[in-house]
């Protein structure tokens, strides 16, 4: 995450963050603009057998297979039909590559690093503490700023090995 | 001290050639100890030898250049036919070939290491004096001679001559005449001169290099390919080729757009598919055949370890090799080597008697082992056979009893082939006590790993007082394989077709069940089964047929069936891997993508069979 597009902007007086944002259960999330290689349309997803609950399954990116999150079931969210916005954010975790679904992807957004908050201390919604990087609080909207690296390299690796 | 060579393309051509050399000469060896009288055969040893000193010295490697010196000037007397060959000689030849291997290792990994050389040029020496041709005479004289060179480590040089007088009084005059003109000198000067930190300096390195030398050469073995031009240019060709016919598909796609001929477009598209798929197919083998490398590269190093291992045991023994051409994947042959050591171990310590014993039995007094290897379809197919005493069930079984490695009960329900299977569990042997040979129960442990991992079959063909034969089978290659596509409940998984042994339709009335697991009866054995659909946890759809079909798979010396909903045909598939995080899944060993690009995960039916047993394996590891 440290090593994001950062810009000296004069007008904002810190370093400048591109974000691509999100929806999720009609709440918007950020996340870093150099995380994510591309964002496609839903595909076949062929499910694999015996994994958490969480990961749908794979799908062929280009003859590359890459293991596909349902970040809903991640985040314990409601269930829901995937629809024509429906996405899958494909990002490079922890060096390799990893598909996420989301609601729909609305836009890329530039941000002050200044703007970034802690996140709160108690954090009510499914999303565990530890993958939230901080809050951005601008006018009119509320982002949740994820750190996807950080959720699946404590996460991941403690369910992976414990199947292995 | 490190290596310092001013061309390091000069130094890689020279390691390569020279492992490649010392390979051969362990063979070779090995052969002229058998025909003493080949000339052409013992002039390409001397050539061999003479080439690693040359180039050594060249490249100013004094270790290599000082063995090597004394071994070719050994070789050239035997050549002159001023010494003959005997046991002895050959032994002293080995030794220093071994001596050279650890150098040119030591210079692979990078460091020069001191290394005693003393010991075995001192044992090279005594035959290159005049009157060594007597002292083959004196065979015996040699077992002595051995103490001789340790002797001067106690700065007992002086006391040399006597030495070989004592053994046998009727050689007594001549004894003096071999001792005095060794010469002497090179021995004990060097040994003088430094005794002692040549004595620390070898314990205190030598731990240190191993690993490095074992390394270095790992990567040297696999980092380069060497490709017969010819392939590359019949590589070249299909190459052209497949150009070709993108460049007519380019040409059909834009006729058809500008609806030029419509009608005659899927015609000429069906006839460019076929010529694709034909010249995509000898692309791959073409591909596949430069990964590919003899089988011989394993079969070369067995000549020699069955000749120390005979004389260890006692026993005479002919190993016959057959198809030592054959050809499989680079990863397959890096694979088989320790499977192949101890099975041939095993037939030369538990399935060959001893002379006296076979003439008892009525049989030859020198056994044979016959080591073949050769293609059948997409597998290979490699046996260790032997003429010995066979397996005997009865004591598999007692034994096996005895280690408490299964239960009376268990055992009541096995059949011959289950009993022999026995052979593979981890701790089994039927030795009463471990040698330095055998007797551990980790060989045949090691064998079933290493084939499980190459995805390989293992059959036993036992016949008690005649011998047995060690069947194994294993893929081609190891990133496109054959495979059985099937479905389970609308789901389609790939099973490799190497591991498949047959698949039948049964109706599911005819499962039983024998202490909570799912068994078919199938000819003479128990075949235990395992429901895909439940391992997979796939959501059952409604119809519930009353067929299924099974598909039996083997994995080492296991056999299983797999429940499926439908056979869905044989395909060839290039596997890819999962990624890490979904790399350990139990039984799933892989994915592919299918003609419609959608991904079918893989069997992995070692995983499947493994799991039972999981635990059994963790205890011996």
């Amino acid at each position: 995450m440290q090593t994001a597009l950062k810009v000296k902007s004069e007008e904002y007086g810190g370093e400048l963050i591109q974000l691509v944002s999100f929806n999720l259960e009609k709440e918007e999330y950020g996340i870093n603009v150099l995380m994510v290689r591309e964002i496609i349309r839903m595909l076949n997803i062929t499910r694999v057998p015996n994994t958490p609950h969480y990961v749908e399954g794979v799908i062929n990116l280009r003859g590359k297979v890459i293991p596909i999150i349902s970040l809903r079931r991640k985040f314990d969210l409601m269930e829901a039909e995937y629809d024509k916005r429906t996405r899958i954010m494909v990002m490079e975790v922890v060096g390799e590559l990893m598909g996420f679904i989301v609601d729909e992807v609305s836009e890329v957004i530039r941000i002050s690093e200044k703007e970034i908050q802690p996140p709160p201390p108690v954090v009510s919604s499914g999303i565990e503490q530890e993958c939230m990087a901080g809050v951005i609080n601008q006018a009119e909207r509320l982002l949740v700023l994820l750190d996807l690296e950080k959720m699946f390299s404590a996460d991941e690796r403690r369910i992976f090995s414990s199947v292995a | 001290m490190s290596i310092d060579c001013e061309d390091q393309e000069l130094l890689e051509g020279f390691l390569a050639e020279t492992t490649e050399l010392l390979e051969k000469l362990d063979d070779d060896l090995i052969s002229l100890e058998k025909s003493p009288d080949d000339a052409e055969l013992m002039n390409r040893i001397f050539r061999s030898i003479h080439t690693v000193k040359g180039a050594s010295s060249f490249l100013g490697f004094d270790l290599l250049v000082k063995v090597t010196h004394k071994t070719e000037d050994v070789l050239n007397r035997l050549r002159k036919a001023e010494l003959t060959l005997n046991p002895q000689i050959m032994d002293v030849i080995l030794e220093a070939v071994d001596l050279v291997k650890t150098l040119v290792a030591d210079i692979k990994a990078g460091e020069i290491v001191e290394r005693e050389l003393e010991e075995t040029i001192a044992k090279l020496i005594p035959f290159l004096s005049e009157n060594a041709v007597e002292a083959r005479v004196l065979a015996p004289l040699f077992a002595p001679q051995k103490e001789q060179v340790a002797e001067p480590r106690q700065g007992a040089s002086e006391s040399e001559p006597p030495q070989p007088a004592a053994p046998a009084s009727e050689t007594a005059p001549l004894a003096p005449q071999i001792a005095a003109p060794v010469p002497e000198p090179p021995v004990p000067a060097p040994r003088a001169a430094a005794p002692a930190p040549q004595l620390k300096a070898v314990p205190a390195k030598e731990p240190a290099a191993k690993p490095a030398a074992a390394k270095g050469e790992e990567l040297a073995d696999n980092s380069t390919v060497r490709v017969d031009v010819k392939r590359l240019d019949d590589l070249m060709n299909q190459v052209g080729e497949l150009v070709l016919e993108r460049n007519r598909m380019i040409q059909l796609h834009s006729d058809f757009q500008t609806g030029l001929d419509p009608a005659g477009f899927g015609d000429d598209f069906g006839k460019l598919s076929k010529r694709l798929n034909f010249v995509t197919s000898e692309l791959q083998m073409q591909v596949l055949k430069m990964r590919m490398l003899p089988v011989e590269k394993v079969f070369k190093k067995f000549p020699r370890i069955v000749r120390n291992l005979a004389r260890d045991l006692g026993k005479e023994v002919d190993l016959q090799i057959i198809g030592e051409e054959t050809e499989l994947d680079r990863s397959v042959v890096d694979e088989i080597g320790d499977p192949l050591i101890h099975l041939i171990r095993n037939a030369l310590d538990h399935g060959l008697e001893t002379p006296d014993e076979r003439l008892a039995a009525g049989k030859n007094r020198c056994g044979t082992v016959v080591l073949s290897a050769a293609h059948e379809g997409n597998q290979i197919v490699i046996s260790i056979k032997d003429n010995g005493r066979g397996i005997d069930p009865d004591r598999v079984s007692r034994k096996a009893l005895e280690k408490g490695l299964i239960t009376e009960e268990q055992l009541a329900i096995m059949g011959s082939r289950e009993i022999l299977d026995l052979l593979f569990l981890p701790g089994f042997s039927t030795k009463e006590q471990a040698t330095d040979l055998s007797g551990r129960g980790v060989g045949m442990d090691v064998v079933r790993t290493n084939i499980r991992k190459l995805n390989g079959i293992i059959e036993i063909k036992n016949e008690v007082g005649k011998g047995s034969e060690f069947i194994l089978k294993l893929p081609l290659t190891l990133a496109i394989i054959q495979s059985l596509l099937v479905e389970v409940e609308r789901e389609v998984y790939s099973i490799p077709l190497a591991s498949v042994i047959e698949t039948m339709r049964v109706n599911k009335s005819e499962f039983h069940m024998i202490g909570g697991q799912e068994v078919l009866k199938l000819r003479d054995s128990v075949l235990p089964l395992l429901r895909l659909q439940r391992t997979f946890n796939c959501a059952e759809s409604t119809a519930d047929r009353n067929t299924c079909y099974v598909v039996i798979v083997g994995v080492a010396e296991k056999r299983l069936g797999l429940v499926v909903t439908r056979l869905l045909g044989q395909q060839e598939v290039a596997i890819k891997s999962l990624g890490k995080f979904l790399a350990n899944l139990p039984g799933i060993g892989g994915s592919t993508i299918m003609g419609d690009g959608r991904v079918a995960l893989i069997v992995d039916p070692m995983g499947l069979v493994g799991g039972g047993e999981a635990a059994l394996v963790r205890k011996s590891a």
